[in-house]
């Protein structure tokens, strides 16, 4: 069966060595085909009635990808040769292309060529590996037309002209992408055709119908060579390509070798690179370096300009600090030391496909057809794409998905093609849609699979669950659930029971979610996936299948359930005497809102079992609270948005902050008791694999804005540990009662987003968690919500002995790859929560223009940006009209104000003003919220 | 050859490898080649070769057989054709003198091997002008060629090389004979 | 890195995870010694050759009555891609020598003087001896040699070198009491994966090498230097074994060809 053959490879690492590899020809690879009488036919995935089949070219594959994952493509052969180079050229059309061989629903064979014994090809002498690869795709046409007989065609798909003559020559069928589907007679699919501007296609089957702007607008990339010996060398600097989420034209690449970020401003230097490609930069001159612009407005003839958006929470999701650190001394010119440069060369694209609209333009005449529109993406970061399409007047009004293809430096804009529509523009649908693609969030049902993992319904606790001798049964104890009216999803409860010495014993049960979700499944693999649930205004998106997430795990009041509790023994003075651990069976008595258990704790008549609990919990949890403050846990503040949402049409009736009540903080307090309890527990038992949270200390850059609005309006603040900071955040006291408020929100948004980690992947040092103050932290309270919590759950049995640990904690890779996903996951639940509540924002303004009290939290030279309390968003407001740069507005830094040339008029930071909010429609389709002083 | 004589029976004259069951320790006796597993019970080969089986005498006290594994290294090396082999000559006749290979190459052999040296093979040139008599004598110690298997019973020898002949001889007086190429003698006995 | 295919179910290197490499086995590669063979598992070649029995030569190697196995391991300086001269008697020499010592004492019954023989025999056969140790029941004491050397390395090289050193005990006429044969599996890829090669070994995942009295079904080599739970554990070390008998059947074919080629050189 085994049939040996070496061949030789040489590669470079420092020096030239050769490698020999054994590579194994075998006969029991099949065809795929169901027609085939000769093959093990059981593992085919080709239809059975495939009268042709198609097998197609790397080129293909790469820039096609989404031709092929329209429906209307099937039977398609992928060889394992094109599998690789794709693999090597582009990793995310290659899990595309994976995606589609292992859809069962797509009939899309992988045929490993490469080890096959027939079709395996040796390099010639002197030939490329190129031309080797598309000898060896010839060759398994050849193999599949000659196995499969006459009554099946197989169709070469190839781009490469070349390829596609030679194969002609030695007797394969062979087409064009084009050509092909132009044979299917489906003309929408044609959209999805990337036209490719390179020779490799016949100019016959392409009509180039591009405006010829023969004009060179961006400089020629330097070749690939140049930018190794470049980067060698110390001229070029290599890093990742971010443009500045609230000015598209601006950009930053942070480069190791200089070990600061290189600013890049405008298209020009931009030279074509997209947000996320790994880019070679050259440093301008430095007379070139500008200072740091702190306009808003910005400086190309697109009139894109800083959106109201909702306020940051955090230093991740703000905009860097444009401004460096401006020299005191004002005689000094304002030069930046900040480099500049641009960019010569682009080293990995991170194309990928974008949601946007089309910009509005008349239907052209004629064309059969086919028009070029620019498409706009929702993204600010991303410049206008050219596209062709032969359905315009379908696309004007939609939101529809495009992607990239290519951009030469004689085009303004980048070529891409249509994908797909998503739905009507400004439909909340649609709009929705749009943002949880944006986020790459998974809103798709659950697969019947996953579905099949559930225990049957309706579920009730059975007599082997208690019979089990590691679940005790605590269903005597008086358990409730306080969590935010309406919640379905209850993932924790609590007890508080006195005992005789005077002491409580205080248990926090969390739903038993590793019972049902057991590793290995697609269950499990899917809930990995999501990582957690997202919650955006009107809806929510499950990690876990509806049964699970409201009612066998859900804590519901009144109905036995499966739990994994923390119990201490507290003293009165809440010191912790003594820690357990168990699973167990309870049964809540009450699930309270937050609102309820706060009435209750209030009403001094109510004496009830459960209020007296709750008071003692209260207690309990303010002392705890009050030592965690001592200890240098930061009082941080979000602006939290409230929507009362109409229940029928979906729309906002109103908006408001969400209040914090006593009631939250004692939640919250002993969560976080129980976290931690839980992550010394499992740090203890696996220090290699556990998984942690942590939040770094932020650094002295990122306080600056902080510090400086500090200093403008005189207050001292000392950053110098938390503990410093959270002291002197309490002093901050103004005359107004919303200032320390204020200053709380400015301070949180200096800070990073906390993540999750593996134990083995940093030294104990690193695992402080900043904001609360805490060496060890952990995620285990929210098992239903957030898969960090599940992963802690199995460590946590594990640590107890009662379950085993899973293969996967043996793998330290991937359990960083399952934290890295987590926190991507965590990442973009976050942003689509802040774009729905943005565009609920939208929605509810639409109706309403309103006036309203803001305060001015950053000064720049043409006006500054309000922060509204009320309804938590921030945006710009203009005291110069657009276009008008020759400003009579004078920027004072050091004080943070801006005064008016010749005038009193000044507005200093944190000042309060009053402003009138509407919707405009400055661009049609784009409509934004627009705030102007009264 | 004297053991096979007396063999003959179950699962005689097949090859075996180390580890492999011979039999029942009830049944069999463990001999040459061969050992009772530390469970007591069977009896495995320890060699490569042919297992051979010896019945007992019908008035034995003990009435296992033994069972025995004859390896190709129990016989030591083996001559074949093209090896360089030492014999001593143990008897000259008119045309031909036979002899007892010692050694193949440089190692003994563990078992008797004869061969014949021919009178056309004792030396290249006036082949037809050998007298044998003059050649060898029994007790010479000789370097031959290996020239092929020969017959049933002796493989065929030559000596018609420059640094074949022989290397040892004693006379009739006892004396001892050097040979005619001292420096490969001295080896040679070094071998020996 | 992905080693094994999720699409196809091949490995790297086309295999699937329970396909060993091609194996080959030669006996007689040095004239010079008593026993030789030479082994192949795929691009790992290895070359042993056993000296012995013969009289200890060194007297203070001598102990308790005991004989003596000694084992060489070696590198050659070709054997690796990159050439670089390597110091004899390494900590890793040294450790593999040690174990494919053991591993072969494990199996030696003990050197068998042509004289003593059969009282030696006659010996084992009424008091069973301990695993490792035989006692002599005379006055000489005799060693056995085994060198072996890794002329191409492509993972598996302790593997390769049992079973190398296994064929030239046989053919040394050692006696034995089975074959030794030897195979390594892993786990990459959540898979368990026969007979790494060099690229899978240096993945860094779970190795367990395996040694195997193949007829008798005994274990005499088990190796891993990771963690892994105890019932993947299972199935790798299930893998490995039936790896090893795999290479033990060769190795008996190996040997049966080579003795009829013998005995029909010897005309019988």
């Amino acid at each position: 069966m085994l049939q040996s053959k070496s061949f030789v490879k040489k590669t470079k690492q420092g020096r030239v060595v050769k490698v020999v590899r054994e590579h194994y020809l075998r006969d029991d690879i099949y065809c795929g085909a169901p027609s085939c009488k000769v093959c093990d036919t059981s593992a085919s995935r080709l239809s059975n009635s495939a009268s042709t089949i198609l097998i197609v070219d790397t080129n293909v594959v790469l820039h096609q990808i989404d031709l092929l994952e329209n429906p209307a493509i099937d039977d398609v052969v992928v060889l394992s040769v094109v599998l690789e180079e794709v693999r090597n050229k582009n990793l995310s059309v290659f899990n595309r292309l994976k995606a589609l061989c292992t859809n069962s629903l797509r009939k899309f064979f992988v045929f490993s060529n490469e080890h096959h014994k027939d079709t395996y090809v040796k390099e010639m002498v002197g030939e490329s590996p190129n031309d080797r690869n598309d000898r060896a795709i010839r060759v398994a046409a050849h193999w599949y037309q000659s196995h499969l007989g006459e009554n099946t065609q197989i169709l070469l798909i190839t781009n490469d002209r070349e390829n596609k003559r030679r194969a002609v020559e030695e007797g394969i069928s062979a087409e064009t992408v084009e050509s092909y589907v132009r044979s299917l007679g489906k003309p929408d699919l044609l959209d999805l055709v990337v036209l490719s501007s390179s020779a490799d296609v016949n100019m016959e089957d392409v009509e180039d119908h591009r405006p010829s702007k023969k004009k060179v607008i961006y400089s020629e990339h330097k070749p690939m060579s140049e930018i190794t010996s470049g980067l060698l060398c110390g001229i070029y600097h290599q890093g990742k390509f971010r443009v500045n989420r609230y000015n598209p034209f601006e950009a930053y690449v942070g480069s190791e070798s200089i070990g600061d970020e290189i600013v890049i401003y405008g298209r020009a230097n931009m030279n074509r690179a997209f947000d996320g490609d790994i880019v070679a930069v050259e440093l301008l001159p430095q007379d070139q370096w500008h200072d740091g612009k702190s306009m808003i407005i910005t400086e190309d003839e697109d009139d894109e300009e800083e959106d109201v958006h909702l306020a940051p929470s955090s230093a991740d999701d703000a905009p860097r600090s444009v401004n460096p650190v401006q020299p005191t001394t004002e005689s000094v010119p304002p030069v930046s030391n900040r480099p500049a440069g641009r960019v010569v060369g682009i080293i990995k694209r991170n194309w990928h496909s974008y949601c946007g609209s089309l910009e509005p333009m008349p239907m052209p005449a004629g064309n059969a057809g086919v028009a070029h529109a620019l498409f706009v993406s929702k993204d600010r970061r991303i410049p206008k794409i050219r596209i062709q399409t032969r359905q315009l007047e379908n696309l004007l009004d939609k939101r529809i998905i495009v992607a990239v293809d290519s951009w030469d430096c004689l085009s303004r804009y980048p070529s891409g093609h249509y994908v797909r529509t998503i739905g009507q523009i400004g439909d909340r649908d649609t709009e929705s849609e749009v943002l949880l693609i944006e986020n790459d969030i998974n809103s798709r049902p659950f697969s019947t699979q996953v579905l099949a993992c559930l225990p049957p319904l309706p579920w009730s606790l059975s007599s082997e669950d208690l019979a089990n001798p590691n679940r005790e049964d605590l269903r005597h104890l008086r358990v409730f659930s306080v969590d935010p009216p309406g919640c379905k999803d209850i993932d924790d409860a609590l007890h508080c029971k006195p005992l005789g010495n005077g002491n409580f014993e205080v248990g926090v049960h969390i739903a038993d979610v590793t019972n049902f979700v057991l590793p290995g499944t697609p269950l499990d693999e899917e809930a990995s996936q999501r990582g957690t649930s997202v919650y955006l205004v009107e809806r929510r998106i499950d990690m876990l299948p509806k049964p699970l997430t409201e009612d066998i795990c859900s804590l519901r009041s009144d109905v036995e359930r499966l739990a994994f509790s923390v119990i201490w023994e507290m003293t009165p003075d809440a010191e912790i005497v003594s820690t357990r651990f168990t699973k167990s069976a309870i049964k809540s008595c009450a699930a309270l809102s937050y609102v309820e258990a706060q009435a209750r704790m209030d009403d001094s008549r109510l004496i009830d079992p459960v209020t007296t609990d709750l008071r003692n919990l209260n207690t309990l949890a303010k002392i705890m609270r009050l030592r965690r403050i001592k200890r240098g846990a930061l009082t941080l503040a979000s602006p939290e948005v409230k929507f009362q949402i109409d229940t029928e049409t979906h729309d906002p009736l109103d908006i408001g902050m969400y209040q914090i009540r006593e009631a939250n903080q004692m939640i919250e307090e002993f969560m976080l008791a129980a976290n931690i309890s839980v992550a010394e527990k499992i740090l203890n038992h696996f220090p290699l694999c556990s998984l942690l949270r942590r939040h770094p200390s932020p650094t002295k850059e990122m306080l600056e804005p902080l510090l400086r609005t500090a200093a403008a309006i005189g207050l001292d603040l000392d950053v110098s540990s938390s503990k410093a900071l959270a002291d002197s955040l309490d002093r901050a006291v103004g005359e107004d009662p919303y200032f320390n408020k204020l200053i709380r929100i400015l301070a949180t948004r200096c800070m990073t987003q906390a993540v999750y980690f593996s134990s083995g992947d940093l030294s104990p040092s690193e695992f402080y968690h900043y904001g609360l103050a805490a060496l060890l932290y952990t995620h285990f309270t929210s098992p239903i919500r957030r898969y960090a919590d599940v992963i802690v759950h199995r460590l946590l049995a594990a640590a107890l002995g009662i379950a085993k640990l899973p293969p996967i904690f043996q793998d330290g890779p991937q359990l960083t790859g399952i934290a890295d996903n987590l926190n991507y996951r965590h990442r973009n639940a976050q942003m689509a929560s802040r774009a729905s509540v943005e565009l609920h924002t939208l929605i509810y303004f639409r109706k309403r223009p309103t006036d309203t009290e803001a305060r001015i939290v950053k000064i720049k030279s043409n006006g500054f940006i309000v922060f509204v309390p009320k309804f938590g968003i921030e945006g710009p407001v203009y005291l110069v009209p657009k276009g008008n740069n020759g400003s009579d507005w004078v920027v004072d830094e050091a004080h943070q104000r801006v005064t008016k040339v010749g005038t009193n008029i000044r507005y200093n930071i944190l000042q309060t003003v009053k402003i009138h909010m509407e919707v405009v429609e400055p661009q049609p389709n784009r409509p934004k919220l627009q705030l102007t002083l009264i | 050859m004297g053991v096979m004589a007396a063999v003959g029976g179950d699962g005689d004259g097949e090859l075996v490898t180390p580890g492999e069951l011979l039999g029942d320790s009830s049944k069999m006796i463990a001999g040459r080649g061969a050992y009772v597993a530390p469970n007591g019970r069977s009896v495995r080969a320890s060699l490569t070769g042919i297992r051979r089986v010896t019945h007992p005498q019908p008035d034995a006290a003990d009435q296992r057989s033994i069972v025995e594994v004859v390896g190709h290294k129990a016989h030591g090396a083996v001559p074949q054709p093209g090896s360089v082999v030492i014999v001593r000559i143990t008897k000259v006749m008119a045309r031909t003198a036979s002899a007892d290979i010692m050694c193949v190459e440089s190692k003994a052999v563990r078992e008797k091997f004869t061969g014949i040296i021919r009178q056309q093979d004792v030396r290249a040139t006036e082949i037809d002008k050998v007298d044998m008599y003059l050649s060898f004598r029994p007790g010479d110690i000789v370097r031959a060629l290996v020239l092929s298997l020969g017959d049933a019973r002796a493989y065929y020898l030559s000596t018609a090389k420059n640094e074949l002949g022989v290397v040892s001889a004693q006379s009739i007086a006892a004396n001892h004979i050097v040979s005619r190429q001292l420096l490969t003698v001295t080896v040679i006995l070094r071998y020996c | 890195m992905e080693y094994v295919d999720s699409l196809t179910g091949f490995r790297l290197d086309g295999r699937r995870p329970n396909d060993m490499r091609q194996i080959r086995g030669e006996i007689g590669v040095v004239a010079k010694a008593d026993g030789s063979a030479l082994f192949e598992m795929g691009n790992t070649k290895v070359i042993a050759a056993i000296y012995g029995p013969r009289e200890v030569q060194n007297k203070g190697q001598q102990a308790n009555n005991q004989a003596l196995v000694r084992c060489e391991y070696s590198m050659a300086n070709f054997s690796t891609g990159d050439r670089t001269r390597r110091p004899k008697g390494d900590r890793r020499s040294t450790e593999i020598s040690l174990v494919i010592r053991q591993t072969m004492e494990a199996c030696i019954l003990t050197h068998l003087m042509p004289h003593s023989q059969v009282i030696l025999i006659e010996f084992l056969v009424h008091i069973l001896l301990k695993f490792f140790m035989y006692f002599l029941p005379k006055i000489c004491f005799l060693q056995i040699d085994i060198f072996v050397q890794v002329l191409q390395a492509d993972g598996g090289t302790r593997s390769a070198c049992i079973n190398a050193a296994t064929l030239a005990l046989a053919d040394a006429g050692i006696p034995m009491r089975d074959i030794v044969t030897s195979c390594s599996a892993g786990y990459l890829s959540s898979t368990p994966l026969l007979d790494l090669n060099y690229i899978e070994d240096s993945a860094g995942g779970p190795d367990v090498t395996v040694g195997i009295l193949a007829k008798t079904d005994k274990v005499t080599l088990l190796q891993m230097d990771a963690k892994l739970p105890m019932d993947i554990f299972e199935n790798v070390m299930q893998l490995a074994i039936e790896g090893c008998k795999a290479i033990a059947h060769y190795i008996r074919g190996v040997l049966l060809e080579n003795t009829k080629q013998l005995e029909c050189r010897r005309g019988i």
